[in-house]
């Protein structure tokens, strides 16, 4: 039997030995013999292929890679019959951001394709550590006024167009309407009120029907983001933080620490939390996130037609708009054929209907460009909310998003505000943890 | 004795070292070329700082040693380590014995099963039973759960999201993953340990427990020696648990070194290889020392 196995073990070995030792060797004869040759032959192939091909990285198959691939289709139909676009799916926005740094760092961009896609958050912060990547679109043929003023700020440096927009990360609220009956209101009464208000109307939901009225992430707190873009209001002030000084921020933050202590808002433990516990947990009566989460809450089927989305309350009473997440197309270095890609991007996501018609409909991307959101597409009633024309209210929505200072260090300031919100909430002071929220990100960006 | 010259006009000893540096010089070169010059490399670039594509030498050229000292969160995570290392190495290791004792006994029953039954955990891959503990400790998990049904929780707690549990369940589960591998390390030892000595000690009256502490003890000190260190080593580089059970949250309150080093270099945004290159060398150091003093405070000899 020993041997038996000593035998199985060591022609495995030798096996695998042989394996590396013929691949590595066939390698090398293609590498040194016909070194000329490949290199033809590649040449041509690129040739034949390079005035109609293009390759491009994205990361959702259920949300952007429907969407690109409408524009592919729209391109090929009605531009540019030899047209192919190659979508590479990767598993998530990380790997592209990785691939980036990989190619930077190397000094070689053989390895990207020629249009990524990347989160608005992260682009300035990769732009300035790693500007070759990156390709300007000056002479992009786009009419940058038919785009939401917040939405092109994240991909323009310098006055320098770098992206072009796919999906817009405006905010919704959405509520069950269906639990807000239970204590008398409707989605109506939860429009343009103020945070005092909802943690009332939160109070009583949460007592007659043992459902939160708002759930997040307690790890990557997007809400202090939302709920201050709502006011108008940063987290940054001429490139340094703006945190302990400012007042907004603190009322806001006090309204989060209220809201847990009073059950309104539940914070999970980190996003796959947040998404499958607390949303399609079923645990709450309401949900503010970028639009991209309407697919998530979408997902519990049962709940169909009982959902309806509104703007965000506010500390005054007016409704709030905001902004979060999101992301645009980059031509990147390793381009060949930059004149057909900006063609491409222009005639498409530059606000072709047909594209963002048909991103809506596979993919549920809402658009940022106005003159798309004018689409009869748009104006069609949801079943899963109510057959409200959710989508023509997104795209209103996000019109009125006010721009507010960004940083590089977006998710920096998320995660120390996170942190100082889980310290208040377990009993530390409020004001000395935003003290120390501050100092923690002036050490990470070099000021102190 | 006469040196025989062969075909070639090697002597034998020649030939042996030539065999022997032939032997050597593959693994030799490999240790070189994947270890020791990415190891130089790294050491270089922690006196650097700056985007990744074009790196600059650090303006004093200390500045990412002196930098971590102030890093409040590296600090913490710092903080977290030796946490981790105090609480649960000696618990671990005094388990193990304990379990390895108990097994090694002659006239068990099952022994070959428990044996198993408690090395099993050490084949489970570290991120599958990090998920695994993730769900079991979840506010809408199993413990809570049976917990809440047995009438000793109230309300379920959130283990996770406080930061003392969540520090006692990374404790917890590294002493699930690790008291088996340990006590393998043990039961080995003492099997070398001839059996008269014991019966010896019984003739003489000796009890369960001094028989433990004065004979088994002493004789398996080498293994314990080696076990300490390895265990210090493992847990000061400590980074599928936090990372995967806890993702070091809540607040932080979970990180560990290793776990802020891939941070920085991979997490979250734009890499500081520098910083990051810097913070691993003050790890190695850390290791380094930790074992020195062990190797000295076990050796016996004068």
């Amino acid at each position: 039997m020993k041997k038996l196995l000593a035998l199985i073990l060591a022609l495995a070995m030798a096996l695998s030995l042989v394996a590396c030792g013929g691949s590595s060797s066939s390698d090398t004869t293609t590498d040194t013999d016909s070194d000329s040759s490949a290199a033809a032959t590649t040449d041509t192939d690129s040739d034949s292929d390079d005035s109609h091909t293009l390759t491009i990285q994205a990361w959702d198959a259920s949300f952007n890679i429907p969407a690109i691939q409408a524009a592919a289709d729209d391109y090929k139909a009605n531009v540019d019959p030899d047209f192919n676009l190659e979508i590479t799916e990767v598993s998530g926005s990380s790997d592209i951001e990785d691939a980036v740094t990989l190619a930077a760092s190397a000094g070689d961009y053989s390895t990207l394709p020629d249009i990524v896609l990347f989160q608005d958050h992260y682009f300035k912060q990769y732009q300035a550590n790693y500007p070759d990547v990156w390709v300007s679109l000056d002479d992009i043929d786009i009419d940058w006024t038919d785009f939401y003023e917040e939405k092109l700020d994240y991909s323009t440096v310098d006055d320098v167009h770098y992206g072009v927009p796919v999906d817009g990360g405006t905010v919704i609220f959405a509520y069950r309407t269906d639990l807000l009956a239970e204590v008398g209101k409707t989605v109506d009464d939860m429009t343009g009120i103020t945070w005092d208000e909802f943690i009332e109307v939160g109070e009583e939901v949460y007592a007659a029907t043992g459902k939160y009225l708002l759930s997040m992430d307690g790890d990557g707190n997007d809400l202090v983001y939302m709920m201050l873009q709502a006011e108008g209001v940063s987290q940054f002030q001429d490139g340094e933080p703006y945190i302990s000084e400012n007042e907004v921020l603190e009322e806001i933050c006090e309204v989060i620490v209220e809201m847990v202590e009073k059950n309104v808002l539940y914070l999970a433990n980190d996003w796959s939390d947040y998404t499958d516990q607390t949303i399609q947990g079923d645990m709450v009566a309401g949900v503010m996130n970028g639009n991209w989460i309407i697919p998530t809450i979408e997902n519990v089927t049962e709940n169909s037609g009982l959902w309806e989305i509104t703007s965000l309350p506010t500390l005054s009473g007016e409704e709030g708009y905001a902004s979060n997440g999101g992301s645009s197309l980059y031509i990147t270095a390793n381009c060949d054929n930059v004149e057909l890609a900006k063609e491409f991007l222009a005639y498409t996501f530059g606000g072709s209907t047909e594209t963002y018609d048909n991103a809506l409909k596979n993919g549920g991307v809402v658009t940022t460009c106005i003159s798309a959101a004018e689409s009869d597409v748009y104006q069609e009633g949801v079943e899963y909310f109510n057959d409200t024309a959710i989508y023509a209210q997104i795209a209103e929505m996000g019109n009125h998003v006010t721009v507010v200072e960004q940083s590089d260090y977006h998710y920096s300031a998320r995660s120390y505000m996170a942190t100082a919100l889980i310290n208040a909430i377990n009993g530390a002071d409020l004001e000395s943890e935003l003290a120390t929220a501050e100092e923690n990100l002036r050490f990470e960006m070099g000021l102190s | 004795m006469k040196k025989e010259k062969t075909a070639k006009g090697f002597t034998l000893v020649q030939r042996q070292r030539v065999a022997g540096w032939g032997f050597l010089t593959p693994a030799t070169l490999l240790i070189t070329i994947m270890s020791f010059y990415p190891i130089i490399q790294a050491f270089i670039t922690s006196f650097k700082t700056g985007s990744s594509a074009n790196m600059q030498w650090a303006e004093p050229l200390l500045y990412n040693f002196t930098r971590m000292f102030k890093d409040k969160i590296f600090m913490r995570s710092v903080g977290n380590t030796f946490l981790y290392l105090i609480i649960q190495v000696p618990i671990m290791l005094v388990l193990a014995l304990l379990l390895a004792y108990l097994l090694n006994n002659k006239d068990i029953k099952l022994k070959g099963l428990f044996r198993t039954c408690i090395f099993l955990p050490c084949a489970t891959s570290l991120v599958s039973y990090s998920l695994i503990f993730k769900s079991l400790f979840a506010t809408q998990g199993l413990v809570n759960s049976v917990l809440t049904g047995l009438g000793i929780f109230q309300e379920n707690f959130n283990f996770l999201g406080t930061p003392w549990s969540a520090k006692a369940i990374i404790i917890i589960a590294l002493i699930w993953r690790w008291t088996g591998y340990n006590m393998v390390f043990y039961l080995a030892a003492m099997q070398n340990i001839d059996y008269s000595v014991y019966e010896a000690a019984s003739l003489d009256g000796s009890s369960a427990w001094h028989t433990f502490w004065h004979i088994t003890v002493p004789l398996l000190r080498p293994t314990i020696i080696m076990t300490v260190i390895m265990s210090i080593n493992g847990t000061l580089q400590l980074f599928d648990e936090s990372m995967n059970l806890t993702s070091g949250g809540p607040a932080n309150s979970t990180i560990t070194m290793s776990h802020y080093i891939y941070n920085i270099s991979f997490g979250q945004g734009v890499a500081n290889f520098g910083y990051a290159s810097a913070l691993s060398f003050f790890v190695f150091v850390l290791v380094a020392v930790l074992a020195l003093i062990n190797m000295k405070v076990g050796d016996t000899r004068d």
